[in-house]
């Protein structure tokens, strides 16, 4: 039995150890928003936050996760407002609902995770930061629009932070 | 091109739409409201709409969403005429029916050239085909989501749907009350007349079933609406952004079981030998299925675990012996010879021909001629390829991301051989749809693995490399253009002849043999004979070469290589005529006055006379597709040795607009689809396998090189037209034509290669 703590919440799971965490979510956990695309790493849309740092989830052994915060975009159903990841992750929420990012939407799943990752990381990112860092791809072409909401959350943020 | 308008008179102008009731044909598309399942709460008025007892309405939605806003938009329909906010507004998929069918994409998409004016005495016989195929379409009435036809397609009928409902529940208040109708007014749910009666539109539905409205009945004019042209958010967006939308992929109905499926690596072939005894040793395997070709499928075999890990990893470790059968031989190199080989010499049939070509052609006429080509496509939608299936109690439900719930359906009873009363389809969000998910191959697989676990549901589900593999690629194509210019170095002739396989019948002969009649597949030349250039001679034909590859439609389907050869072309002889290519355009455009001021205005939002950026130059392009125009002016530069493109300004008509949001979007995805093909988009097929198979062989376009695309809507009173598709096909040759701009290299081929 393996020991998992998703969006604050600890789980036991019997598993393969082996399988990549990804599939612990979606198939055993009934958690499919994170999202199936490459399996190879190379697309984001798997994208969940380890600690967080994004991560891509087709590749990562659920026995590296143990014990370890994971957050994903579950988390949205419950947020925690004292948790600074949570906090992020509905402020980029919101943006991209006011900017209407989505359009076939499967890949925004990952590009919210991994725009959390990232002002975790960087509070004002410009626009050469945010392509440096989101490497998510998205067959519907929404970039751009990801890119506005990005700022445009990082913006609001820093003013509540005042 | 013209649409044609079945059911209601194109005296639309100003929007006023008066339909008498007698002038609909028997089989008017409202409907019925019996074709509608009782439900509780609910009163149906007519076969798309019903009124729930909590005040809202419930739209009949047999169209998919895959991402182009057709959920948002239709209800938006809905909405204008019983006069509700969007949130009063439901979808509900309705029983599979005739009614449903798709009829524009029908007639504006269908195989044959279009009737108009051209000379000949096969005109006759085309027209002849084509009211008959739009005939037996309507009869058939094909579910198809897809051309870029579901607002066109909806525009008369569900307004026309929503108008009747609400004279309907109006006539009823006005019996009850015993007040004239014409006094009683529906705005936001509540029926009121100024006598004082008011109550909710609820009230009325059961006395307005089943009856036929009284007096005509008249959709909102344009001046009076408050929601249609309106930039009102999309209803899926919420769900899109909290991860609680269900993609095909996501459906875990109780008990559910995982496939992975391996198919033959050899496009076509077949399983010859399986270890089936030694893949069920496996821990976890808990059944193996053959599969047959079925639909276009490659021959394969299947394995089912209770995870799709777990599937996945046994099938990809079986033993296995494969029949590579004929497609052995595919070779795209060899097919690409042929294909060019095919455009200097083949004999194609002629799409238009007017004017005395091979006089404009002789002598000491100067000609310019090029060669162009374009590669396979692939899809590659984010959501890969899967569908889910439950065989129990002698029934069958199916639950699919399928562009074409009618096909799936037949499919199902075909690959299960259950009558059509045991089969369910429901169709769940597509993760992307771009004409892959009009085919069902995957249907017919996941209802063989269902059948074979009976009882439990089974989700089969390709990996990404599997899917890139199989597909139905967007076909290759090479074309030879020659232009010939007069003294004063205008375009007097144009030939162009064009050669790759064709997309329409091989889906149709998938899909629905009875409909895939062996004429010239307009679609193959689609973009080429249906330019909007005065040229006084012209023949530009198409040879069809059939490759053996499996083709299918890809956004924009014909447009996607023709925008690219002919715009690229127009250019090229603007450039040997010493003249601007915005002036060149501009001078042949005087018998279409619409595409001009579409050029007009991208050309001018994008400063198109302005001096240019440092090491930046502009590229433009002009297009027309699915109804619509479209004109791109791209701004490039070179970064590192590679075209990297900046912006993109685009202008628009596409009639009347229902949401300018929605198109923004459309318009921004669709170029970055474009960009993708045209920097990086090629499919290699060497015996018989496809060379690429995940993202980093087959790169799609990443943030860091999306460009800033702007929109610029025309304002047109025409009706809607197509908004999903026409944005792609332009893009190639505006970074092209760009391209040409700044380095003086011209380039013919796509992806296009600078280096």
């Amino acid at each position: 039995m393996l020991e998992l703590r998703i969006n604050g919440t600890t789980t036991s799971v019997e598993v393969d150890p082996a399988m990549p965490l990804l599939w612990v979510l979606r198939d055993l956990l009934g958690l499919t928003g994170t999202k199936f695309a490459c399996g190879v790493a190379a697309c984001g849309a798997c994208t969940v936050l380890l600690d967080g740092a994004a991560v891509p989830s087709c590749v990562r052994p659920v026995s590296t996760v143990v014990g370890l915060p994971v957050l994903t975009i579950e988390a949205l159903r419950r947020p925690d407002p004292h948790d600074d990841h949570h906090r992020i992750l509905v402020a980029l929420r919101e943006a991209w609902i006011e900017e209407q990012v989505p359009q076939c939407g499967y890949c925004q799943s990952g590009m919210l995770l991994a725009a959390t990752a990232l002002l975790i990381d960087q509070p004002d990112p410009d626009d050469e930061a945010i392509a440096g860092s989101i490497r998510n791809l998205c067959r519907c072409g929404t970039y751009q629009r990801v890119r506005e909401a990005i700022r445009s959350a990082a913006a609001r943020l820093r003013q509540t932070d005042r | 091109m013209k649409r044609r308008h079945f059911l209601l008179s194109a005296a639309a102008a100003g929007g006023a739409l008066v339909v008498g009731w007698g002038a609909l044909p028997p089989r008017g598309r409202v409907g019925s409201a019996n074709l509608l399942p009782e439900r509780d709460a609910m009163i149906a008025l007519n076969a798309w709409v019903r009124i729930a007892d909590d005040g809202s309405a419930v739209l009949a939605m047999p169209r998919v969403e895959m991402g182009q806003g057709v959920h948002t938009a239709l209800p938006m329909l809905l909405a204008e005429e019983l006069r509700l906010p969007l949130t009063g507004i439901r979808i509900e998929q309705p029983p599979e029916d005739t009614i449903y069918g798709n009829v524009a994409m029908l007639t504006l998409s269908m195989p044959f050239p279009p009737a108009e004016g051209e000379a000949g005495s096969r005109t006759l016989r085309y027209r002849a085909g084509e009211w008959m195929l739009a005939k037996i379409g309507r009869e058939l009435g094909l579910n198809v989501t897809g051309g870029s036809s579901s607002v066109a397609d909806a525009w008369d009928v569900v307004r026309l749907a929503g108008a009747t409902a609400r004279q309907l529940l109006v006539e009823a208040a006005a019996r009850r009350w015993r007040v004239p109708s014409a006094q009683c007014v529906l705005a936001d749910g509540i029926v009121s007349h100024p006598g004082g009666h008011s109550a909710p539109m609820a009230a009325f539905a059961s006395d307005a079933a089943g009856r036929a409205p009284e007096a005509s009945v008249q959709v909102t004019p344009r001046e009076a609406w408050r929601v249609i042209g309106r930039p009102l958010p999309r209803t899926d967006v919420p769900s899109k952004t909290d991860g609680s939308a269900i993609y095909g992929i996501d459906v875990r109905p109780t008990g559910l079981r995982f496939a992975a499926v391996r198919m033959c690596p050899v496009l076509g072939g077949d399983l010859a030998r399986l270890d089936t005894e030694a893949i069920s040793a496996r821990p976890g395997v808990l059944g193996v299925v053959r599969l047959p070709p079925a639909h276009g499928a490659t021959g394969g075999f299947a394995v089912i675990a209770a995870d799709s890990w777990t599937a996945r990893r046994a099938a990809d470790a079986a033993a296995v012996e494969w029949a590579a059968g004929p497609g052995a031989g595919l070779d795209g190199t060899r097919l690409l010879a042929e294909l060019r080989e095919a455009a200097d010499r083949g004999d194609g049939h002629v799409f238009r021909e007017s004017g005395d070509v091979m006089r404009r052609f002789a002598g000491r006429a100067r000609v310019v001629e090029a060669r162009y080509e374009a590669p396979w496509l692939a899809h590659a939608a984010m959501e890969p390829i899967n569908a889910t299936a439950q065989y129990a109690d002698d029934r069958l439900t199916v639950w699919a991301p399928t562009q074409v719930p009618g096909f799936a359906r037949k499919a199902a009873i075909a690959a299960s051989g259950l009558d059509e009363d045991s089969v369910t389809v429901h169709v769940t969000l597509l993760g992307g749809g771009f004409g892959r998910r009009l085919e069902v191959d995957v249907i017919a697989q996941a209802v063989r693995i269902a059948m074979a676990m009976p009882g439990s549901p089974v989700q089969t589900l390709w990996s990404r490399e599997q899917d890139t593999t199989h597909d139905f690629y967007r076909p290759a194509q090479a074309a030879w253009l020659a232009a010939a210019l007069d003294p004063d170095s205008r375009l007097v002739g144009l030939r162009i002849r064009s050669a790759g396989d064709a997309v329409v019948p091989n889906w149709l002969g998938r899909n629905m043999p009875i409909l895939a009649a062996d004429l010239p597949d307009k679609t193959s030349s689609e973009g080429l004979f249906d330019h909007p250039y005065a040229i006084e001679a012209q023949r530009i034909e198409h040879v069809r070469v059939r490759s053996g590859v499996p083709v299918g439609n890809w956004r924009s389907v014909g447009h996607s290589h023709n925008a690219f050869f002919l715009e690229s072309f127009i250019d090229e002889i603007a450039a040997q005529a010493g003249a601007d290519p915005l002036a060149f355009r501009r001078g042949m455009l005087t018998e279409s006055p619409r595409h001009l001021a579409v050029l007009e205005l991208a050309a001018e939002r994008a400063g198109w006379d302005d001096p240019p950026a440092p090491d930046r130059r502009l590229g433009i392009a002009l297009h027309e597709s699915f109804g619509s125009i479209v004109a791109q002016v791209a701004e490039v530069g070179l970064d590192g040795g590679r075209p990297r493109v900046h912006r993109v300004v685009c202008a628009i008509d596409c009639g009347t607009v229902v949401n300018p949001g929605i198109v923004a979007q459309q318009v921004e995805g669709s170029v970055v689809f474009g960009l993708t093909a045209a920097l990086h988009g090629r499919i290699d097929i060497a015996s018989g396998r496809v060379r690429q198979d995940n993202f980093p062989s087959y790169p799609l376009l990443t943030l860091a090189e999306a460009p800033r695309v702007e929109t610029h809507i025309v304002t047109s009173t025409r009706a809607p037209a197509g908004v999903g598709e026409p944005a792609t096909p332009p893009i190639a040759p505006a970074v092209a034509n760009a391209l040409f701009a700044l380095t003086g290299r011209r380039l013919r081929r796509l992806p296009l290669d600078i280096g």
